[in-house]
């Protein structure tokens, strides 16, 4: 790898990654563990999440308080969250109060004091999310199109389901903490103004006694797909559409990303056109493909008033559809600038690039220079796309729709 | 060489009276651009409410040169990120591009301001306004923010909602827009703003020679002081399961010097990790979200507070916000300053190493002051922001009266 980049498995199975930026001043840290809420115990779903609150209400020796106004002390701008494979912690601040927050981090990974009073407040806020959900139609479609589109327990909702996290107890999370929060398959990358020597002693010295404790194997199901409508009495129809694709590790990947950003990337791809500017059926549309590491697909939503849902469907489809027929070069050649240039962009910002490369590991189990991506863009042709999109129409459909009546399903 | 001492000013103005300014960055590998127009929701006559934003939209349908399809596949050409918003008070366009494509954004930016606002084009873009305005009205967010908003401001102008309603956007016609567009898009009521990778003297023949024959309009804001209602107000909807709060107090103005403190004291009271709301609402439950900040608008200014909770722990929730703005005037302490301050000023650097950053929050702040501040200046002011200075302003900006209004399936009247 070029000088930019850097990175070491220590002993214990965690990986180190390093991306130097030098004209910054910034740094971002992204650190994953493998505790995401594909791996809640069953029956017990939510349990990552409220883990992952849980763990920064107080650690080592410094108390709930103590431990928030130290992060702020550093001037860190902090996230955190629970995704299908990981429990994620990040920061992003000037870059040497970022190598300060470590400790700190490893405190929370590593000695997070779980008392019962914020084992009870990060349950009940889990509660509270979950019932907001059911004021927002846009985003219990997203949420229920995942669960049938993705394969159990891939699809579900991370934060979890009402009725097992009433019975969740302060025990499952301990004991989840124990059994999750260990070295092996964690991801700790960092992106900015920073050398790799002292940050690999520093992420050592920290880090690298964290046990290694055999990880559970994820058993998947097959993805249950359909139609489903659920009915609300919202002011417009929020339609979600979603089909299998190939992996992000596939040859071809590149060629699938461009083919969605013709599809529903940039205010000239086919859905803004033909749904949005041509006939004014939405304000809201777009398609997006996402990767698992063993399932991938296309995600596409839009967001209509409900005597125009129909119309919006049928037309979201048809242009799904249409895609198999081919891009013209025109198409091809403007997705391939937009996705060249947002790598670019996104190239400027610490905490793009820190969660970029640890997604990148994650899935390849190494990361790409920027370089490497910018020519796999540029390999594909159009004869190649046309091929592509040729060979692998799309099909098993699945469709969900929130709002206040049925639409009619295509056969 | 330090980043922030590598950056350079400038500033233009054309004949016509727009100002074309710029920041440039030579480490940079981006460029952006943006057209700031002065004007929004509170410069319009009440019968054609929605119209700055109906027309932001009509920016994109095209100009006499081009078609939509046109505006669409040059952006994308481009590889531009680039979007649009209407506030209150602006509208703006703006883009972020390879260095590559500093010619061609800016003729494109130029070319969208001067739109053709073609009939058909018009009718079908009115569809699209009244989706969004649906979509609004499934989101209990806006719908608070709206309510609360003229709630506050009663007959006052930036108690408009921005989108404008169903009923005036259907009423609206192509002259009402037209002659808004006629009044407010004069180049002496925007500017031009720049940063990131470029060479100023190319940006200004590029505005002369897109931008120069554009004729001054002299559009005028009223600025007339609103004088806030202070009621609270109910609103009941028995679908939804959260109880939504939003209050409105004043604060200082976008213009005002106390705007750096407000921002800092906006931090203390109601940041989402470690502020006083997060310890008396969040930790605890209480509250699924309590948020406080600073809101600052064009010759006056707010303080708002917004809470989620359950509809039984509204009335508390809120009680508890008003004792936490009462205590914060005694026993403001010197750390917490301090954290607030090294937050804000981690924002500055990460928001100061994006082309995209610089330019808006440059052109965000000419809007209102015409002045142009560094990188530099705005660490300085941060840090001689004092708790003194923020006792101070609690005592000018007391909290009080206050606007509050509740949505959800109880109807909770604050007392």
């Amino acid at each position: 790898l070029a000088e930019r980049y850097f990175q070491h498995t220590f002993a214990n199975g965690l990986t180190l990654l390093c991306e130097k930026m030098p004209v910054v001043q910034s740094a971002a840290m992204a650190l994953h563990l493998d505790a995401g809420a594909a791996g809640d115990p069953e029956g017990k779903s939510g349990c990552a999440s409220v883990l992952a609150d849980l763990v920064l209400r107080g650690a080592g020796d410094r108390d709930t308080r103590a431990l928030s106004d130290h992060l702020d002390r550093l001037g860190l701008h902090r996230s955190s969250g629970v995704g299908v494979y990981h429990a994620r912690f990040g920061c992003e601040a000037v870059a040497g109060r970022v190598m300060e927050s470590l400790p700190a981090y490893a405190d929370i990974i590593r000695r997070p004091q779980m008392p019962k009073s914020g084992f009870d407040a990060a349950r009940d806020l889990a509660l509270q999310g979950l019932d907001g959900l059911k004021d927002d139609p846009r985003q219990t479609l997203l949420v229920k199109l995942r669960q049938l589109f993705l394969p159990p327990p891939f699809g579900r909702n991370p934060m979890g389901e009402t009725k097992e996290l009433k019975k969740l107890t302060l025990k499952d999370v301990k004991s989840n903490w124990q059994r999750r929060y260990q070295a092996d398959g964690a991801i700790l990358a960092v992106a900015g103004n920073v050398e790799f020597a002292p940050l690999k002693e520093e992420v050592e010295k920290y880090f690298g006694d964290m046990p290694k404790k055999p990880r559970k194997k994820i058993i998947t199901e097959r993805p249950a797909y359909g139609h489903y409508h659920e009915r609300q009495k919202s002011e417009q129809t929020h339609i979600g559409v979603a089909y299998p694709s190939i992996l992000e590790t596939d040859p071809d990947h590149y060629v699938i990303r461009l083919a969605i950003e013709v599809l529903g990337g940039g205010m000239s791809g086919r859905f803004f056109t033909e749904i949005r500017e041509k006939r004014g059926l939405c304000y809201s549309v777009w398609a997006g493909y996402t990767s698992l590491k063993n399932y991938a697909g296309v995600l596409a939503y839009a967001g209509t008033s409900n005597e125009r849902a129909q119309a919006t469907l049928d037309c979201m489809l048809a242009e799904i559809r249409r895609l198999s027929r081919g891009v013209t070069p025109e198409e091809l050649s403007r997705a391939k600038i937009g996705l060249k240039a947002s790598l670019i962009m996104d190239g400027e910002s610490t905490s793009a690039r820190a969660g970029a490369i640890a997604y990148d590991f994650f899935i390849r189990g190494r990361m790409r220079t920027l370089d490497e991506i910018k020519s796999g863009i540029d390999e594909v042709t159009p004869d190649r796309i046309n091929d592509f999109l040729r060979r692998s129409e799309p099909k098993e459909f699945t469709i969900v729709t929130v709002g206040p009546t049925k639409l009619k399903m295509p056969e | 060489m330090r980043r922030d001492l590598a950056l350079k000013f400038h500033h233009y103005r054309l004949a016509n009276g727009l100002d074309v300014i710029a920041e440039s960055d030579p480490d940079a590998h981006s460029f952006a651009a943006g057209l700031y127009v002065n004007t929004g929701s509170r410069d319009e006559p009440a019968e054609i409410n929605g119209v700055s934003h109906f027309l932001e939209h009509m920016m994109f349908k095209g100009s006499k040169k081009y078609s939509w399809e046109d505006v669409n596949r040059i952006f994308d050409e481009i590889g531009a990120r680039y979007n649009a918003f209407t506030t209150q008070e602006n509208t703006a366009y703006y883009a972020n591009v390879l260095p590559e494509f500093t010619r061609r954004v800016i003729e494109h930016l130029a070319n969208l301001l001067r739109p053709a606002i073609r009939a058909q084009d018009f009718n079908t873009e009115k569809k699209v306004i009244l989706e969004e305005i649906a979509m609004h009205g499934d989101d209990p967010g806006y719908r608070i923010y709206d309510a609360a908003m003229r709630q506050h401001f009663g007959k006052h102008p930036l108690g408009r909602s921005v989108l404008g309603s169903a009923k005036s956007i259907k009423a609206l016609t192509r002259r009402e827009m037209e002659n808004y567009f006629r009044r407010h898009y004069g180049p002496d009521n925007m500017v031009l703003a720049a940063a990131g990778k470029l060479d100023f003297r190319e940006i200004v023949a590029l505005a002369e020679e897109h931008c120069g024959s554009w004729k001054a309009s002299g559009a005028k804001r009223d600025h007339t002081v609103p004088s806030y209602t202070n009621k609270h107000k109910a609103m009941v909807d028995k679908k939804l399961n959260r109880q939504y709060t939003m209050a409105f107090t004043p604060g200082p103005s976008a213009q005002d010097d106390r705007r750096f403190a407000a921002r800092v004291l906006g931090d203390v009271i109601g940041e989402s990790e470690g502020s006083r709301f997060y310890w008396a609402l969040v930790d605890n439950a209480i509250a699924e979200d309590a948020d406080f900040g600073f809101y600052p608008h064009d010759g006056c200014g707010s303080f708002y507070v917004s809470l989620t909770t359950e509809p039984k722990r509204t009335s508390k929730a809120l009680k508890i916000a008003r004792t936490e703005l009462e205590r914060v005037k005694e026993d403001l302490t010197d750390e917490e300053v301090e954290r607030a301050k090294n937050k804000i000023a981690s924002a500055i650097v990460l928001e100061g190493e994006l082309p995209m950053g610089r330019m808006r929050s440059m052109a965000g702040n000419w809007v209102y002051n015409k002045e142009y501040r560094s990188l530099e200046q705005d660490m300085e002011t941060l840090l001689a922001v004092s708790p003194e200075s923020l006792r101070e302003l609690t005592r000018q900006f007391p909290f009080n009266p206050m606007t509050i209004v509740t949505l959800g399936p109880k109807a909770v009247k604050p007392d």
